[in-house]
């Protein structure tokens, strides 16, 4: 899962990002609201954590933009917490809005809620034959015995997961299991849904040759 | 509320009892004119009467030895008139002429009672039943009361005796000695009086009726607008500050109290609602830093880390905590200046000495960011507090050097000018867009929406505020990319 940051404090951004890539996700950041605008409108995020106030262009300025465009869901940031502002932020299109200061756990089951309804899921369990993915607690069980996965590796398999039946590009499964910082050009994915074959099965995921790999 | 209380009842009560005692006079005034006319009408009868007994009397002879009173002869006397037997020396009758003046038949018409000298009934008419013994005593009163020699026609010894309550009497002592009592019975105008009485007081009650009715929707409606500004000041009380009062209902003297009050409770919200969106800026102000805090520090515990990690953690924690603490130093300025300025000092000084001061602060921030200081200074002594002067050249310095751009100037100039010092700051940096010109001065009020300058907008809140506790002025005027000035004017 792919999320991008837009927030003008740097430590506040920094530490969102450090916490949100050891929860296993891959992180973009931005430190106003014009990049934040460029990056959102050239990358399919997961989910976006939108601050308001910034400079250049405010949160509002920012979502009214995207909405034009992307559907991406947007989990906005303020240290505005009076109703109307959150009327305004929802009416504006963001899925989620939280107060700071906010306490992180509270944050992660917000971005986890908004990343499980954008793919059509109403329950934190994936249970697929054997398998069975709990995105709450980010963990595999197979035959209800943990599995030891890597953080890349059990983002790929809930990012399959998420996507059961349909076929994932290479292009869409680069775009959000690694971030702006990750070397793309590798042939780490290869490696990566090797390594998950290995432990959950080698039918698990299923390659189409020339469109790229499926969970079915 | 007790009716005693009532302001409304109150006046009711007071008006009433005004009405009450104005009618009860002008009733008792009338009843006593009315009865006077009746009885005074009665008395000019009896008089007449007691005239023509009198004048009978005399014809009659005077003295004892020669009693004036014959029985007149049998064809002449009339057939009502019955003198008593056993006080009958002579017999007297009324003259022809005279007889229609008594009719001896009713009881309630006029009759007479003559008695001689040595106090002998001497004739009494048929119809003188009511004139009873006790009006003997009064005779006697009466002959000392009116004891003049020579009693003639138009002196008449007269009174009214005082019971029987129904009768009215009249007696006249004759120089020869005969006491004359006339009377008659006045029940028909006591009667009439009776009714008089009725209608008056009936009058009175509908008068004072409609008296109180009246009153009481004019006090009602005088009380009205009273009850509006309870009403909207109650609401106010409890919380509604947006409540106003009618002012359309109050047109009379009330009317100026509701639009004063209703002044007073638009500033009351705006003050309201300005100290509500202060404290509301304020937790907002510190809602970022504490973010921070929380996220640095929960994510810093989510797993062992190395010390470098925990250093950077605790490195934004401290950043973060200064922040808040240079605001809280910020907000405790602020609320003393709003407390007022007893804690304010009033020295002498020389103006010029704390800007070149300030100026020697700022100069390393100066130089930091390539900004050029120049002073054009001549020495100035206002009065005040020298360290929040200070305070507002370096916030003024500080806003002069951070919106700069890279070589750019900052001129700081003092003059006299209208007995007034002046400080002028002025810049070469950015501007400020004529859209956030009148806001700059407001709490909180950035003109560009970041927190990424650092500050919280209370810089020049705090300064205007310290400007004007000390009766001086600030001013701005900008000009986009060309720069800022601020204008300082305080009393030399």
């Amino acid at each position: 899962m792919r999320i991008l940051i837009v927030e003008d404090e740097p430590d506040l951004l920094a530490g969102l990002a450090q916490a949100l890539r050891e929860e296993g996700y891959a992180v973009d950041t931005a430190n106003n609201g014009e990049d934040g605008l460029y990056k959102a409108e050239n990358y399919n995020y997961d989910a976006i954590v939108l601050d308001v106030m910034m400079p250049k262009l405010d949160g509002w300025g920012v979502l009214t933009q995207l909405r034009k465009t992307k559907k991406t869901p947007v989990l906005m940031l303020t240290a505005r917490d009076q109703s109307r502002d959150r009327v305004r932020g929802l009416d504006t299109g963001a899925d989620d809005y939280v107060v700071k200061p906010f306490d992180l756990p509270e944050l992660f089951a917000r971005l986890r809620a908004l990343i499980r309804r954008g793919a059509n899921k109403t329950t934190n369990v994936i249970q697929i034959g054997e398998v069975k993915i709990d995105t709450a607690a980010r963990n595999v069980l197979l035959k209800d015995k943990p599995v030891e996965l890597t953080a890349r590796e059990y983002s790929l398999v809930e990012f399959l997961g998420l996507h059961r039946g349909e076929v994932v590009t290479r292009t869409q499964l680069y775009e959000h299991l690694f971030d702006e910082s990750d070397d793309t050009f590798s042939n780490l994915l290869d490696v990566h849904v090797s390594n998950v074959r290995k432990k959950l099965g080698a039918e698990f995921v299923v390659t189409r040759r020339g469109h790229g790999y499926c969970i079915e | 509320m007790s009716i005693f209380k009532s302001i409304k009842w109150r006046l009711q009560i007071w008006y009433g009892l005004i009405l009450v005692a104005v009618l009860a006079a002008l009733g008792i005034t009338a009843y006593q004119m009315e009865r006077q006319e009746l009885l005074g009408r009665i008395d000019n009868e009896l008089q007449h009467r007691i005239g023509a007994i009198a004048e009978a009397l005399h014809r009659h002879g005077p003295g004892p030895d020669h009693p004036p009173f014959g029985h007149p002869p049998p064809d002449q006397m009339p057939d009502d008139f019955h003198p008593p037997d056993q006080h009958e020396p002579d017999g007297f009758h009324l003259p022809p002429q005279d007889t229609l003046l008594f009719d001896t038949s009713d009881p309630h018409h006029f009759y007479f009672v003559i008695y001689g000298r040595d106090g002998k009934l001497l004739a009494q008419s048929t119809n003188a039943v009511n004139f009873r013994p006790q009006t003997l005593d009064s005779r006697k009163f009466l002959e000392d009361q009116n004891q003049p020699p020579n009693l003639s026609q138009d002196k008449p010894s007269a009174t009214e005796a005082v019971s029987p309550s129904d009768e009215r009497l009249v007696v006249r002592s004759l120089p020869s000695g005969e006491d004359i009592w006339v009377g008659c019975s006045i029940v028909p105008e006591l009667q009439k009086l009776k009714v008089i009485t009725l209608t008056l007081t009936g009058v009175s009650f509908v008068i004072l009726l409609f008296g109180l009715a009246g009153g009481w929707w004019i006090s009602s409606r005088a009380i009205r607008p009273v009850e509006n500004i309870s009403a909207a000041a109650l609401k106010i009380s409890a919380g509604d500050l947006s409540q106003r009062i009618n002012t359309a209902e109050t047109e009379s003297e009330l009317g100026k109290l509701a639009t004063v009050l209703n002044a007073t409770f638009a500033r009351l919200e705006s003050a309201f609602a300005q100290q509500k969106q202060f404290a509301s800026d304020a937790a907002h102000e510190l809602r970022t830093p504490v973010s921070v805090i929380l996220t640095q520090t929960q994510t810093a515990l989510g797993r062992e880390r190395q010390a470098s990690e925990y250093k950077q953690t605790v490195e934004a924690c401290q950043r973060a905590a200064q922040r808040m603490k240079k605001l809280i130093g910020a907000l405790l300025e602020l609320a003393r200046l709003d407390a007022g300025q007893e804690q304010m000092k009033r020295l002498r000084f020389d103006f010029s000495k704390t800007i070149t001061d300030c100026v020697e602060l700022v100069q390393p921030l100066a130089e930091q960011s390539g900004v050029k200081i120049l002073m054009e200074l001549s020495p100035i002594e206002i009065t005040g507090d020298p360290e929040r002067f200070g305070l507002v050249v370096t916030n003024l310095l500080t806003n002069a050097i951070q919106y700069n751009h890279d070589g750019g100037e900052v001129k700081v100039a003092t003059k006299i000018e209208n007995d007034m010092a002046v400080l002028v700051v002025k810049d070469t940096g950015q501007g400020i867009q004529a859209e956030d010109l009148p806001r700059v001065f407001e709490r909180f009020y950035r003109a560009d929406k970041s927190r990424s300058s650092g500050n919280a907008g209370l810089g020049l809140a705090i300064s205007k505020a310290i400007i004007v506790a000390h009766g001086g002025s600030i001013d701005v005027a900008s000009e986009e990319n060309i720069g800022t000035t601020f204008t300082v004017r305080l009393p030399a």
